[in-house]
C-alpha cells in the first residue's frame, strides 16, 4: 500500500485530511505536515523524515502532496525525492486527495502521480461555465 | 536598476516572498545571493520553476551578485535581493553593495540562538554582522510580510524572548 504525506502552510494539510476523512472514512497510511512560521527548516526536515518512515514503512512507496510549488513545504519535500519510490505533487486539492484513496493499488507510483496530476487540474470548474454547457 | 527589497531569509525563495513581497513591491527580478545554491543545479532549477513567468531569477554567489548589482547590467529591473544569512549580507555590503535598507525575514537556522521574534533567532555573530551592516549606513528592520509592522532590529534584540 502506498503512503501519503500532505504538507502545507498553517493547518491546511491536517484539515484537508480531516475533510477527506469526513467524506470517505478513516485514512490508512496518511499523515499531515503543518508548516508554521515558527518552524525552522531542520524541524520541518525532521518531520518529513519521520513521516516517510511511518507511511513508507517496509519500503512502501510514498507520495507527498504540497500546497504550492515554491512554498517551504514543497521546497523541503523536494529534497526527499527518490524516483520510483518517493514523489511529490504540488497544488493539492480535495478531489486529488480523494482520488488517491480511491485509486487502484496495482498502479505504479508513476502511473498514479500522472493520473492525480491530471485529475486535480480537471477538478477545477467555473460554475457559470457549467451552467452554459447545460443550456 | 532599483533594489526594492533586500532581505535576509534562510528559506530564500518561498511562499512569503513569491506571494506577498513580489506582488506588493512589483518586483520583476529575484536575485538570490548564496554560495551553496549557486552551485546546486537541482535547487537552482526548482527555484526557477517556482517563480511566475515574467519574473527574472538570478542565483549566484555572494561575490558575483554584489558585482552584478554594482554594475548597470540589470537595466531598469526592480530587484528583490535575498541572502540566507547576516554574514552573507555583511559580505555584500562590505564589498561595496549600497543598500538603504535591509529586511530581516526568516532567520531561524542553527541551535543555541536567542529568539528575538517568532521568526528571528540571533547569536552573537549575527548581532556583530548586523551591527557592521548598520554601521555602513543601512537601516536594518524586521518584517515578515508587507502587511506586518516594521520593527527596528535593535529594539528586538533588547527584548530577547
Amino acid at each position: 500500500m502506498k503512503g501519503l504525506i500532505v504538507a502545507a502552510h498553517a493547518n491546511m494539510a491536517e484539515e484537508l485530511l480531516h475533510a477527506c476523512e469526513l467524506i470517505i472514512g478513516p485514512l490508512p497510511r496518511a499523515c499531515a505536515i503543518s508548516v508554521r512560521r515558527e518552524n525552522n527548516i531542520d524541524e520541518i526536515r525532521r518531520l518529513f523524515a519521520a513521516s516517510i518512515d511511518t507511511v513508507g514503512a517496509e519500503g512502501a512507496q510514498v507520495l507527498i502532496m504540497t500546497d504550492m510549488l515554491g512554498g517551504t513545504p514543497a521546497n523541503i519535500g523536494m529534497s526527499f525525492l527518490e524516483p520510483g519510490r518517493i514523489d511529490l505533487l504540488t497544488g493539492v486539492n480535495l478531489p486529488m486527495l480523494l482520488k488517491f484513496f480511491n485509486s487502484q493499488e496495482s498502479l505504479s507510483l508513476d502511473e498514479l502521480t500522472e493520473i492525480l496530476r491530471a485529475y486535480g487540474q480537471q477538478a477545477i470548474h467555473l460554475a457559470s461555465n457549467l451552467l452554459k454547457r447545460q443550456g | 536598476m532599483q533594489i526594492v527589497l533586500a532581505r535576509i531569509d534562510n528559506r530564500l525563495i518561498h511562499g512569503q516572498v513569491l506571494e506577498s513581497w513580489v506582488p506588493s513591491l512589483k518586483a520583476n527580478c529575484i536575485v538570490v545571493a548564496n554560495d551553496e545554491v549557486a552551485h546546486a543545479v537541482m535547487q537552482k532549477l526548482l527555484m526557477e520553476a517556482a517563480v511566475p513567468r515574467g519574473i527574472q531569477v538570478i542565483v549566484d554567489t555572494v561575490d558575483a551578485v554584489s558585482e552584478l548589482l554594482c554594475s548597470d547590467e540589470l537595466g531598469d529591473a526592480r530587484v528583490l535581493l535575498l541572502f540566507a544569512t547576516a554574514h552573507d549580507a555583511r559580505r555584500a555590503v562590505e564589498s561595496g553593495l549600497v543598500l538603504k535598507k535591509l529586511n530581516l525575514g526568516n532567520m531561524h537556522a542553527g541551535s543555541g540562538k536567542l529568539q528575538c521574534s517568532c521568526t528571528i533567532f540571533l547569536d552573537n555573530d549575527d548581532v556583530v554582522d548586523l551591527e557592521k551592516i548598520q554601521a555602513c549606513g543601512v537601516s536594518v528592520t524586521s518584517q515578515c510580510v508587507p502587511s506586518e509592522r516594521e520593527t527596528k532590529w535593535s529594539k528586538m534584540v533588547m527584548k530577547r524572548v
